[in-house]
């Protein structure tokens, strides 16, 4: 960024970015120092999140809108290729690094995982662009570059815009932004919001959690505060709570060139920034750092449950036999719950090889609907007229059969997870509800480890989540159905007599038409049939990858709570056998490192 | 049957009303009769806000079609040649009344009194232009968005043989979308002047300035473009070409006043730092300091006229050649704009095939009434009539083979196709079109033919030809034969 454009970020934010991090840090020295490295793995990992976080920004909108322009304005770097003519036909990652550099994202084949090779800077104009030939197994290319507002986790996302919103591309970037942290729909001043672009928006608006709308290019045309008027009122009217900014790219480069203030306002650059910070990075971070309060609180509750119970029987030793007998019952209970037999892990392969056949036969489905639709529609006529529109028109159809397909998947996931954190947190709820309904006394009850500590903390819909949105999510989505559509139909042969005179031309067509029939419906069908192919294996791969991400996930968890329950056991009969005499200097020491965790508790909650 | 393409026509429709006597045959018969004496009729189609009603003040010349969306653009509006200026509006039961209009500073207004837009078919203007003389050109309102259909579902392209249109050619404006993209035939979805066929119709990649951004050499990417379009084969069955049109220039071209001129020559003489300043956006153009030369109402009129590609074009141009008169600087706009080449083009593709056309859309109405009315007595010799004329005349067989060609339905490889199509007259009907010489020495055209009908006829006797192509290639033949006789009768 230049001194000209002059964007900060606000002292309030720091401040807080700042408490939040010592809080992190607190929670992990506190538990190494009672020996609990598990807990102090966790909370680093989240602090490696919260140091370097990720935000992913799609820029979506028509082909020829001006994407590529307005990615490189707002970095002031030409790092996406622009042309009059010739399009983005590759997503385009940029993202911070120290040196500007350029990798290239490979899937050789679609068995094997993508490979990254770094390439020229310059090489990447040929490669994103529609120039490149014979790119099929590239998936994408990620631009590196030393930038403060991406230093920040901003990813930001150049897709091609090609084929328009209401064909098949437009339904693979509503995949990939129902991915990303947030989009910017770009639209041009020389027109009005198009049908297509506002339906795309509507949908768009339910997928995205943060959308800001774009109107470029307004050096060109006089009347573009009327356009943005207008397409406010589209906006409003369709009911897509969209705000819109005006820009334009080209005052931006001319302002930074010039280094000319004024200017740079003008090209409404700044606002933009200064939004997509207020809601996007924001947004974002926020997320992220009420996760960490969460974890900071759920940290703090583990590290005193071993603590509670020792105080508990040191200040009333009758009471150890039976906290002793309900915490070993739930040792046993928590050892189960780590078993394969547990629950929760029975529901969740059960419910994972449920979810793949039903995504599978749901697909199945549509592709045996779709192929039928498409018979009917070639034997409504002639291949040679209805092609240049058919094609189109399923793949079209196609890509909105996978998008829902993917819908329902992702979806049903998040039940599942849902359901697997509700049967986690279920078992360890009801050993609590026996300890409470004990006839342990009163401070017993305080030992509970709360629903959310057994739970594992963080909820289990997030878990679930990350699974999905993992890495390159987003961006891997969009290439799957982008190389889906690059399917060739072939060519349809149109050996028709040229026949002079029009009754033979007439006979002649009569009788070609069955045989391109044929042949059409037999291109349609290979078409359907590669597609079910890829897309069933990659419903299978995302599905396996979010089983053993939530596995994972709750065994680790699980670990987490019996090793807090064999802490708290061990200190409860450690305290049964404490000689009298030294108990009262015992009890004191307990006491301070409890008023310790609830101060750190209370700065936590204070957080939130 | 003998004689002239349009007499030929004329015969068979004569034959025809002797047989085809019922009143609303009549009438067919008789608009079709008066239609083979008149110029050629072009339609302008396209979507709503392609251009159509700028691109025809262009073509004419002269601010006539109101180009903001008034109640007019609503209604087709027939623009042609006549004698006095009139206004006539046609309801939709046929007949014409005279309507009352205006010429104000810019465009016709016209008074539609008491009649509601929508009694009314169609206007018809007629106006004393030189440039309609040889044709008349009609103004659509246009399709609107279609996407959402399109996407949905249309697969309704008619037969182009089997239907008559009021149209006998149609100008296509199309935007710039891309190639994969369902909108790119959305502009030949506009079928209510006559439907896209690669022998009677021209795209126009309208708005051509907007696509580069306004640059200097915004006109470069929008024929690249074109050019693109043009070779794309859904493209290239439903047109003959594409050109780019900066519609907005060349109309403004057309019509630039000495005021207009005076003030593009005071902002020429501002120093070059400032002005490239002031052109960076609209916004800074009409809020330029004060010590620019015209108030910003006078720049803000003149951004209105030109767009920002047509003033930084015009003021490159002016600052270049200080001396330049007004008529000259609107000559050098218009070749600029694009307008001048599709002013060519239609005089190449369709005025100098216009016997060809207009005869063909008689034929088209002659052969609608034989297929509703087949058991009609005589109706047989009236189809066996149409058919021997559609048979023998050379001109026809040219147009159907062109269109076969462009359809991709004659298999052939792509050089030999494109031969055989500038043979058929694709590029123009004039002996060196045809010959694909650039030559008017008339002994060396007529050799060279002499030369090509020799290599064709090789290449038709091959064994390895296809039936189809042989079949193509006869009718080149024939085509080279014709240019033949006319070389040598104008050697002689």
């Amino acid at each position: 960024m230049t001194a000209a454009t002059g964007e900060q970020p606000s002292r309030d934010v720091a401040s807080r970015e700042g408490r939040i991090g010592a809080l992190v840090r607190f929670g992990i020295d506190a538990s190494r120092a009672y020996g609990r490295e598990d807990l102090a793995e966790r909370l680093s990992s989240l602090q490696d999140r919260l140091e370097t976080p990720a935000v992913q920004i799609v820029v979506v909108g028509e082909f020829k809108q001006g994407k590529s322009s307005l990615i490189n304005a707002l970095i002031n770097a030409e790092v996406c290729p622009v042309d009059d003519d010739i399009a983005t036909a590759l997503p385009t990652v940029v993202r911070h690094g120290a040196t500007s550099r350029a990798h290239v994202v490979r899937a050789y084949d679609e068995f094997a995982e993508p490979v990254r090779e770094r390439i020229d800077m310059a090489a990447v104009s040929d490669l994103v662009t529609e120039r490149g030939d014979g790119t099929r197994d590239v998936s994408g290319v990620e631009i590196e570059i030393d930038r403060r507002f991406l230093a920040a986790g901003v990813m930001l996302i150049d897709t091609p815009g090609v084929g328009g919103l209401g064909a098949a591309h437009g339904t693979a970037t509503l995949g990939a932004l129902a991915l990303a942290d947030a989009a910017i729909f770009v639209t041009d001043a020389s027109q009005e919001l198009t049908a297509p672009e506002l339906a795309f928006l509507g949908r768009a608006r339910e997928l995205c959690p943060v959308m800001v709308g774009v109107l470029t290019k307004i050096d060109l045309s006089a009347s573009w505060p009327k356009v943005l008027e207008r397409n406010r009122d589209h906006l409003e009217r369709a009911g897509v709570g969209v705000d819109m900014l005006a820009v334009s790219s080209l005052l931006r480069t001319e302002a930074v060139r010039r280094r000319d203030r004024r200017m740079n306002e003008e090209s409404g650059y700044p606002a933009l920034l200064h939004h997509l910070t207020a809601t996007a990075i924001t947004g974002a971070r926020e997320r992220l750092e009420s996760r960490a309060v969460t974890d900071v609180v759920d940290v703090v509750d583990s590290l005193r449950v071993a603590f509670d119970a020792e105080l508990a029987v040191l200040e009333d030793p009758q009471t150890a036999a039976a906290i002793t007998r309900r915490l070993e019952a739930e040792q046993a209970a928590a050892e189960e719950r780590r078993g394969l037999a547990a629950r929760w892990s029975t529901a969740l392969n059960d419910g994972i090889t449920d979810l793949t056949s039903d995504v599978e036969h749901d697909f199945r489905l549509r592709v045996r609907r779709l192929v039928h639709e498409a018979d009917e529609i070639l034997d409504g006529g002639d291949p040679a007229e209805l092609w240049a529109e058919f094609e189109p028109w399923l793949t079209n159809r196609m890509s909105q059969e996978v998008l829902a397909n993917y819908e329902l998947m992702s979806a049903r996931t998040e039940k599942l997870s849902a359901q697997v954190a509700e049967l986690f947190g279920l078992d360890g709820a009801e050993a609590l509800r026996d300890i409470a309904s004990s006839d342990v006394s009163g401070r017993v009850s305080e030992v509970e480890l709360r629903p959310e500590l057994a739970r594992g903390g963080g909820g289990g819909l997030d878990a679930g989540l990350t699974a999905l949105r993992g890495g390159y999510g987003g961006v891997m989505m969009f290439t799957m159905l982008g190389s889906m559509v690059g399917i060739a139909l072939g060519p349809l042969a149109l050996g028709v007599g040229l026949v002079m005179g029009r009754k033979g031309i007439r006979d002649e067509k009569q009788r070609r038409v069955g045989q391109r029939r044929q042949q059409a419906k037999s291109a349609a069908r290979k078409y359907c049939d590669e597609v079910s192919i890829q897309v069933t294996k990659d419903a299978r791969d995302m599905l396996r990858r979010i089983q053993r991400h939530l596995r994972d996930h709750y065994a680790r968890r699980g670990d987490e709570v019996l090793r807090s329950i064999n802490d708290t056991l061990r200190a409860a009969k450690e305290a049964a056998h404490t000689d009298a005499a030294e108990r009262p200097a015992r009890i004191a020491d307990l006491r301070a490192e409890l008023e310790r965790l609830s101060r750190l508790r209370e700065r936590a909650e204070a957080c939130r | 049957m003998t004689g002239s393409l349009l007499d030929q026509a004329r015969r068979l429709l004569d034959l025809a009303g002797k047989v085809f006597d019922e009143p609303a045959q009549r009438d067919l018969l008789v608009a079709a009769r008066v239609r083979l004496e008149e110029p050629l009729r072009v339609a302008i189609a396209g979507k709503v806000k392609a251009g159509k009603s700028t691109l025809l003040n262009a073509l004419v010349g002269e601010r006539l079609a109101p180009t903001d969306t008034g109640e007019c653009t609503r209604i087709v509006t027939w623009y042609r040649d006549g004698l006095t200026y009139q206004v006539m509006g046609r309801r939709r039961d046929g007949s014409t009344l005279p309507l009352r209009f205006e010429r104000a500073d810019t465009a016709i207004e016209i008074d539609l009194g008491s009649h509601a837009a929508t009694d009314l078919e169609a206007l018809e203007v007629t106006w004393p232009s030189s440039r309609l003389r040889r044709t008349t050109l009609i103004d659509t309102p246009g399709v609107g968005s279609l996407s959402t259909e399109v996407a949905n579902r249309t697969f309704e392209f008619l037969d182009p043989d089997e239907t008559d249109s009021p149209a006998d050619a149609v100008l296509f404006l199309m935007k710039h979308v891309h190639r994969s993209d369902l909108d790119l035939l959305e502009a030949f979805h506009d079928t209510s002047m006559a439907l896209p066929n690669a022998v009677n119709a021209i795209a126009v990649l309208s708005r051509a300035d907007e696509v580069g951004a306004g640059r200097l050499d915004a006109m470069g990417s929008a024929r690249r473009i074109a050019r693109r379009y043009g070779e794309d084969a859904r493209i290239r069955r439903l047109v003959q070409v594409v050109v780019p049109v900066a519609g907005l220039l060349a109309e403004t071209a057309a019509t630039l006043t000495e005021t207009e001129f005076g003030h593009l020559r005071a902002l020429a003489a501002v120093d070059a730092s400032s002005l490239e300043s002031y052109l960076l956006s609209a916004d800074r153009f009409i809020e330029a300091e004060p010590s620019t030369p015209l108030t910003s109402l006078e720049r803000a009129w003149l951004l209105e006229r030109l767009g920002i590609y047509g003033l930084r074009i015009a003021l490159v141009v002016l600052r270049r050649h200080r001396e330049m008169t007004s008529g000259r600087l609107a000559e050098e706009l218009r070749r600029r704009s694009g307008v001048t080449e599709l002013s060519e083009l239609l005089s190449t593709l369709f005025v100098e095939r216009s016997d060809a056309l207009k005869a063909r859309t008689a034929l088209l109405t002659v052969e609608r009434l034989c297929a509703t009315s087949p058991t009609r007595p005589g109706a047989e010799g009236v189809a066996a009539a149409l058919e021997e004329m559609t048979a023998n005349a050379h001109p026809f067989n040219e147009l159907s083979t062109l269109a076969a060609l462009r359809s991709g339905w004659v298999a052939a490889r792509a050089p030999v196709i494109a031969d055989l199509e500038r043979t058929l007259g694709a590029r123009g009907a004039a002996p060196a079109a045809r010959l694909g010489l650039d030559s008017d020495d008339v002994e060396h055209l007529r050799v060279e033919a002499l030369a090509q009908i020799a290599r064709w006829q090789r290449l038709a006797e091959n064994p390895m030809t296809s039936r189809d192509l042989a079949v193509a290639i006869q009718v080149a033949v024939r085509s080279l034969e014709g240019v033949v006789v006319e070389l040598t009768s104008r050697l002689a």
